[in-house]
């Protein structure tokens, strides 16, 4: 079977900025795979690549077999991708359950089925003790897994979860990667975006593409990944690459 | 809709209907119509400009075609007004296809200012087109004949009112009006739940328009003179938004409060403001933006809020 998501070669330029160099790898049903590279790396252009928000100058994004290159963002969606983004962005106006309906909506013949649909989600999440709280009065935490929550709503088969743990404590991400574990139980493929090897990455990814300056690193399993010594240098600077202190 | 709405809109449209009854006063029933178009108005505009919240201040150009076509429909092929109505929404309509799909590309100023441009093209070929009989205006035929055509006419404005209501609270609950309000927040965001925005501004801007020309068509049918000064200017657009705003943006009663206490303070304050009155309504706009957002409805529900909120923690 093909993989549910495939990059060949995929290039963007802004400007003079090469924020996407030549990067290919495949993601498998049922993986939940990290892309991780430092600030800059180019994490967030790959989301907006695949999700639809910028489109690719050359280079071809498979997604169930099928060229998504120049899709617009909403019909990436009702194809089945769902995303995150790096800085939460809940209607603060609405209630939890309102917000999660808004994903709801898109498979729903009505509000009363949008309704239940949002309920099935936020219960699997843990939110439902919230669901009638207002958006806006929820944690940072809260505020990612609603996030989560209103991406899987639509029904996505694959979801983009860029900067998962951004800005959480130890507690509150040991909280998301449990989360995450079960998204397979869902049916749902995940690709997470985050900055640094944790400890959670290490536990909970099956593989890992390391970005840097806007191409693939390395690609591997996370324990391959760090002792890769291209991963080190890029992370710590060349003088920890023969494990070495500095002077 | 829930129960309180219900019978709210009950003893509202009750009220309206049995007006002429209880109210003789000519002046004060001519007040009761302008409220009347007004809220009409404002609720169209808040379907664009609240819930999908898209400031157009071009709106008066859907108000002059509905006007226009009534005029402009009897003198050439001498239809009856309702024929003009019915070709003054279809016209709105097409026109608001041409000015959304041109004008929603763009995003803050940039929209408002070029909403602006779009009407303002109109009145200036009302103004300089030989057919429109530029500044001096055209006559435009009455609904009903006399006597009691005011009256009628008022009649005639209730079922549109009750369609501008109906849609608007239909919005606040439904599938749209979510995606409108997920737009109006953040059209990425939007975007991600498998919105298209460009296409859920366009409804909302296709409704608007042919409430808005409905209620141009009906003002042209009971002032029968119209001219670009008075169905093409700024002004009109500027107080559509204003009632939305003052009343309260994105909710169902807003524009209808906004209606009555705009059109009671600018009847008051008629001869002491003469032309000063768009100085007024930009000082009045700035107040309620800086010191309101949520117009004159949130105060009543704030104060709701935190009685319910009171009682949930007493029990």
């Amino acid at each position: 079977m093909a993989p549910l998501l495939q990059l060949k070669h995929v290039v963007k330029r802004f400007g003079g900025l090469l924020a996407t160099n030549d990067v290919s790898f495949d993601v498998e049903e049922g993986e939940v795979v990290f892309i991780i590279g430092p600030n800059g790396a180019g994490k967030t252009t790959l989301f907006n690549l695949i999700s639809g928000y910028v489109t690719a100058d050359s280079g071809e994004i498979l997604y169930r077999g099928h060229n998504i290159v120049g899709l617009k963002p909403y019909q990436t969606t009702r194809l089945g991708i769902g995303r995150t983004f790096q800085i939460v962005k809940p209607l603060p106006s609405l209630t939890v359950r309102e917000n999660v309906m808004l994903g709801s909506f898109l498979h729903a013949h009505s509000r009363a089925e949008a309704g239940r649909k949002a309920d099935e989600v936020l219960a699997f999440l843990g939110l439902d003790k919230r669901a009638d709280q207002l958006a806006s009065g929820l944690p940072l935490a809260q505020r990612k897994m609603l996030e989560v929550a209103r991406a899987l709503a639509t029904g996505a088969k694959l979801l983009l979860l860029d900067e998962v743990m951004a800005g959480l404590n130890p507690t509150e991400s040991a909280e998301v990667v449990t989360l995450l574990r079960k998204l397979k139980d869902f049916g749902v493929t995940a690709v997470g975006g985050v900055e640094h090897i944790m400890r959670v990455v290490m536990a909970l990814a099956s593989r890992v593409v390391v970005m840097d300056q806007g191409g693939k690193l390395a690609e591997g399993s996370p324990q391959a990944v760090v002792h890769d010594p291209r991963v080190v240098e890029a992370y710590l600077g060349s003088k920890y690459q023969k494990g070495g202190a500095p002077t | 809709m829930s129960r309180s709405g219900l019978v709210s809109s009950a003893i509202f449209f009750g009220l309206l209907l049995s007006l002429p009854l209880w109210l003789k006063d000519a002046y004060l029933q001519q007040i009761v119509f302008r409220i009347v178009i007004f809220a009409i108005l404002g609720m169209a505009w808040n379907l664009v400009g609240g819930y999908a919240g898209q400031l157009s201040l071009g709106h008066v150009a859907y108000f002059g075609i509905g006007a226009y076509s009534v005029a402009l429909f009897h003198e050439a092929f001498d239809w009856n007004p309702w024929l003009g109505t019915l070709a003054g929404v279809v016209l709105a309509c097409l026109a608001a296809l041409l000015i959304g799909s041109l004008t929603f590309r763009l995003r803050g100023p940039y929209f408002v200012l070029s909403t602006i441009a779009a009407a303002e093209i109109l009145r200036l070929l009302a103004l300089n087109l030989s057919f429109t009989h530029g500044a001096i205006g055209m006559i435009a035929p009455g609904f009903f004949e006399e006597p009691n055509g005011d009256r009628k006419t008022y009649y005639a404005a209730l079922p549109l009112l009750g369609v501008a209501f109906a849609l608007t609270a239909w919005t606040h609950r439904s599938r749209f009006g979510y995606y409108l309000r997920a737009i109006r927040e953040n059209e990425d965001t939007a975007m991600a739940v498998g919105i298209n925005p460009a296409v859920e501004k366009l409804k909302a801007l296709l409704f608007s328009a042919a409430l808005v020309a409905a209620a141009g068509a009906l003002y042209a049918g009971v002032f029968q003179f119209i001219g670009p000064d008075s169905v093409l200017a700024i002004d009109l657009s500027v107080q559509m938004a204003l009632i939305a705003m003052l009343g309260g943006a994105a909710t169902v009663w807003g524009p209808i409060v906004g209606a009555v206490v705009l059109t009671v303070a600018a009847e008051g304050l008629k001869a002491y403001l003469e032309r000063a009155h768009l100085f007024f309504y930009g000082l009045l706009l700035v107040v309620v933006v800086l010191f309101l957002p949520g117009g004159l409805v949130s105060i009543v529900k704030q104060r709701w809020f935190r009685r319910t909120a009171a009682r949930a923690q007493a029990a």
